[in-house]
């Protein structure tokens, strides 16, 4: 039987990366189908090839990982850098719309009347669901790092309640920011107020919703026993992610809620 | 001298009556505990700068504006003048106009202050071409 000299994984070939590139390309064509002949076909299959994609090379990664025991100490701290690229990456992302939305409001241009916001615009009053937002989310911090510190104190009742109750702040936020979208006096359409509210916004309510299925994933498997208290890795990106997620909110709450109000 | 005139502050009992253009008052309107206190000569010539700057672009032009009506004072004319003559190389009257309006709106119950920045202004406000609000009739709703 051949044994590696290394501490390294070479990962056995995976169907994975071409078919997440066939749905990437699906998506793509299918959206430009959709706007120009009004058919949805094409992005559903793409969309449906990229959750497939998703759940399996996923899959594969917890079972090459918790069950096969590739994930050395060297193997791990390559999955922590790249954890912390991929959030390094989405931190630029968000820099970009905080930059369109200072761009606009400290130089507003005559067709708003000079000032921000603009004339006509009734912003949301940022001390009441907002601020309850914040306070959720910031919340939602305080129990993740309570779960991870029971992991590693190897209390699984308590894990997987400050878990759950993580989650379900998550989904309280989302819940929360669905109404608050739903009652707002100004839509996307609105002017660039609108355009920069609802982008920026926006994407932080798709990551929310992204860091909160990152997180129903690490409880399934912290039910599941995959979890030691030395090992414990998807959890900790996930808390990564999650906290992330929190600080975005707070500058999205100090420059567009409150400052922009 | 404006800036004084419109603040109702803590820093101590000051006029709110001041219509003589004349007066020189050297009252710093920033309250900071430390720090070099900028003069109202120094404040107005940083602002006379900032919008004579020959290639300032339209982004520099209304932040410049929004800053500055941002502040608890009345921009002298000079200021007014500069900024109106950066709108003129940006070819912008619309902004022009506004400002004309924002300075009004500035004063607040100080009814005297604007129709002597009109005042003040008049020459320019004929060499760049540039009418007043109360002229096109929009400064009533």
């Amino acid at each position: 039987m051949a044994h590696q000299a290394h501490a390294y994984h070479m990962v056995d070939p995976s169907p994975w990366p071409l078919t997440g590139a066939v749905a990437a390309l699906l998506m793509t064509s299918g959206l430009a189908t959709w706007f120009h002949q009004h058919s949805t076909t094409l992005m559903t299959l793409g969309t449906i090839l990229l959750l497939l994609t998703m759940y399996q090379w996923w899959r594969d990664i917890v079972r090459e990982g918790t069950f096969q025991g590739h994930h050395t100490p060297p193997v791990q701290k390559g999955l922590r850098y790249g954890m912390i690229l991929f959030i390094t990456s989405e931190v630029f992302f968000f820099l970009g719309f905080f930059w369109a939305f200072y761009h606009a409001s400290l130089a507003p241009t005559p067709e708003l009347g000079g000032c921000w916001p603009p004339t006509g615009i009734t912003t949301l009053d940022p001390f009441e669901v907002p601020l309850l937002n914040t306070a959720v989310l910031l919340a939602s911090g305080v129990t993740v790092t309570w779960a991870h510190h029971s992991i590693m104190e190897g209390q699984r009742k308590e894990a997987i309640q400050s878990l759950t109750l993580t989650i379900l702040l998550g989904f309280y936020f989302t819940f929360l920011q669905g109404m608050e979208y739903y009652e707002a006096p100004f839509t996307i359409a609105d002017g660039v107020y609108g355009a920069t509210f609802f982008v920026a916004t926006g994407f932080h309510g798709l990551h929310v919703i992204i860091g909160s299925s990152f997180l129903a994933v690490c409880l399934l498997r912290q039910i599941n026993h995959h979890f030691t208290s030395q090992h414990h890795f998807g959890f900790e990106a996930a808390a990564w992610y999650w906290h992330f997620v929190d600080v975005v909110w707070l500058f999205l709450y100090v420059s567009i809620y409150w400052w922009g109000s | 001298m404006f800036r004084a005139a419109v603040r109702l502050s803590f820093s101590g009992v000051r006029s709110l009556t001041r219509t003589q253009p004349g007066c020189q008052a050297l009252l710093a309107s920033r309250c900071y505990s430390h720090g070099k206190q900028e003069t109202e000569e120094e404040f107005d010539a940083r602002w006379v700068t900032y919008f004579n700057k020959s290639d300032i672009d339209a982004w520099e032009l209304r932040k410049g504006m929004n800053t500055l009506i941002g502040y608890d004072l009345v921009p002298e004319p000079k200021i007014v003048e500069a900024a109106l003559r950066a709108c003129r190389r940006l070819n912008d009257l619309a902004s022009a106009i506004r400002i004309l309006e924002a300075v009004k709106d500035k004063a607040g119950p100080h009814k005297d202050i604007y129709p002597y920045l009109l005042q003040e202004l008049k020459p320019t406000l004929e060499e760049l071409g540039i009418p007043t609000p109360e002229e096109l009739g929009i400064d009533k709703v």
